[in-house]
Formats: structure tokens, sequence, C-alpha cells
């Protein structure tokens, strides 16, 4: 039940951030300052996220050999191919090599 | 009312390659609710109560990972932050829909969506209309559907696979393809950086610090290169 009102309040918010200039503010224009800061929302949070997802549940950074390695593999795919499918496969891949051989 | 029916072809047909590449986010996004043991059904709701895969994977896997309740809904809310921005782009062009396009339309306004609206703007409205929607229906059935799949590939897969590391995975893919010039590589940077030094704060609070002196670190470094 609890995780269903977090997605009713998520959802309630993505609906006002998609529609407050097109309903209510058309006449308005956002200041320079914050259109300047919206585009650092993505890369800032995403990797305050991956960051995120591997900390343990005694406040430690969880990061080994196999992680190190499925993060350069799928960075390096992403980098070149820019393609979310062979991202995946690549950081997967290297992730379970390097686990079968540690 | 008659419906332009080359257009609506013409939308699907646009739409459609640029839905693969969220195949793996929304397979991903049902083995993350699996993962989180969270209710199959109630997870799924997110794909159409909230509709935006980041933030729907950002919310499940932190509900999943012990993080506070108000932390998960912040940093789901910030990662859909972006859309303001096209909101404010859309605005001026809605200005000539029927109300009833202005209150459905922002539903669907991916980023996918946004993308391919974003060319044409100088359509006449009906037109506009009709590709918007057709665009966006066909983007919100397909997600429907694929997050759906993955609640049941979600099971199958055996838990020695690992494969709840595929969603840090992706966000890094987002991350490396976001990244265009030094200033959003510092935002990235500090970001990681700082959500690591701040890895003890309870709840995962850490993330939004984290985030935060991200996003300021890029704004600074932006402003350093003008």
């Amino acid at each position: 039940m609890t995780a269903f009102l977090a997605m009713v309040v998520v959802g309630v918010g993505t609906y006002l951030s998609r529609s407050i200039f097109i309903l209510a503010l058309a006449r308005r224009r956002i200041p320079d300052a914050i259109l300047v800061a919206l585009q650092f929302v993505a890369p800032a949070v995403l990797a305050a996220l991956v960051v995120a997802l591997l900390i343990d549940d005694d406040g430690g950074v969880a990061i080994g050999v196999p992680e190190i390695a499925a993060f350069l593999a799928g960075g390096l795919a992403a980098h070149r191919t820019r393609n979310h499918i062979l991202t995946l496969l690549a950081g997967m891949g290297a992730f379970w090599l390097m686990r079968a051989l540690i | 009312m008659s419906v332009n029916g080359p257009l609506v072809k013409r939308a699907i047909g646009d739409s459609i390659p640029l839905f693969i590449p969220a195949i793996p986010f929304a397979l991903v996004i049902g083995l993350a609710i699996v993962d989180a043991g969270i209710d199959p059904f109630v997870g799924w709701s997110s794909s159409w109560l909230i509709f935006g895969g980041a933030a729907q994977l950002t919310l499940i896997t932190l509900l999943g990972s012990g993080a506070a309740l108000v932390a998960a809904i912040t940093a789901a809310l910030i990662v859909n932050a972006r859309h303001l921005m096209y909101s404010a782009a859309l605005a001026p062009v809605f200005q000539r829909q029927p109300p009833w396009a202005r209150w459905l339309g922002p539903y669907v306004l991916l980023d996918q969506v946004f993308a391919l609206v974003a060319i044409r703007l100088d359509d006449d409205p009906a037109a506009f209309r009709t590709y918007y929607l057709a665009s966006g229906a066909t983007f919100w059935v397909l997600w429907q559907l694929t997050t759906a799949l993955g609640l049941f590939i979600g099971p199958v897969v055996p838990e020695e696979w690992g494969l709840g590391f595929a969603v840090s995975i992706l966000f890094l893919g987002l991350i490396v393809v976001a990244v265009d010039g030094y200033p959003k590589a510092v935002a990235a940077v500090v970001g990681a950086g700082v959500t690591y030094l701040t890895a003890g704060l309870p709840s995962r609070a850490g993330l939004l610090v984290g985030a935060l002196a991200g996003i300021i670190a890029g704004t600074a470094a932006e402003r350093l290169r003008r």
C-alpha cells in the first residue's frame, strides 16, 4: 500500500512537471538560471543513483572487481554505440565473466 | 471529427524504432519490481501512474533497497524534473489546442515524444494533435505491455545471475549518452563523489545531497566556461 501511494505521489508530481507550462503558465518563461540548472539534473541524479544502489545496509559502498569491470565495459559500449541493449550486454557480460574468474 | 489515417500511421511508424532502445528498461523494471519484493500489480501500476522509465526504476529500486519513503519519492521526482523543459517548450503550440488535448497531452510527454514533435511545431493544430497523440498512445501501449512482460521474466531468472545490477549499468549508459561536454561530466562526477562521501547518512539521504551537489557543480562549471 505504501508503495502504491508513493507511485501515486510521483505520478502526480510527474504530471505536474509535464503539464504546468502547458496548462497554467503558457505566458511564463523558465528563468535562464533554472533552465541552465535543469540540464544538469539528469547526469547528477543518475550518477548519484549509481553510487546509492551500491551502498549496503551498513552505509559502506560495496564495489568489487566485477562491478568495476561491468561499469568500464558498459560505459565503453554506451560511449561507442549509444545503444542500451549493447550497453547492457557488455556490462552484464563483464560482470558475469569477472565473477566466474575470481 | 475525422481522423487523419496516414498521419496516425506515420506517427506509429516513427515511434516504434524509438521504442526499441527502451525495451531493456521495461524488462529491467519488471525484474526490479520482483527484486524489490513489491506486489507485481502495484509495481506495474507505476507504468500508467508515472509513465516514465527512469523515475519508475528510481522509485522501485530505492523502495526495495530500504531507502526512506521521502528520499525515494524525492529522488524520483528530481529525475523527472527535466520534463519542465519540455512543458515550457511545447506551451506555445498547445495554446492552439482544445482544453481536452491540453489536459491529455502532458500525460504522454515522454523524452521520445518530445523529440518526435519538436520538429513539427509549425504543423497545423489538428495535424499536430493527431501526430502527438498517436505517438504518445503508441509509446503508452508498448510500455504497459513490455513492463508487464518483465514481471513474468523476473521470477524465472535465477537470483545468482545478479540481474539487479543491470539497473546500475542502464543508469550508467544514460549518463554516458547525456554527457555532451565537460560541465555535464562535472555534474556526474560530483554527484557520484558526494553520494559516496555521504554514504553513511541514514536512509540513503546521501543520494539527495549528492544529486544537489552535482547540479550545483555542473551549473558552476557552465558559468565558468562562458
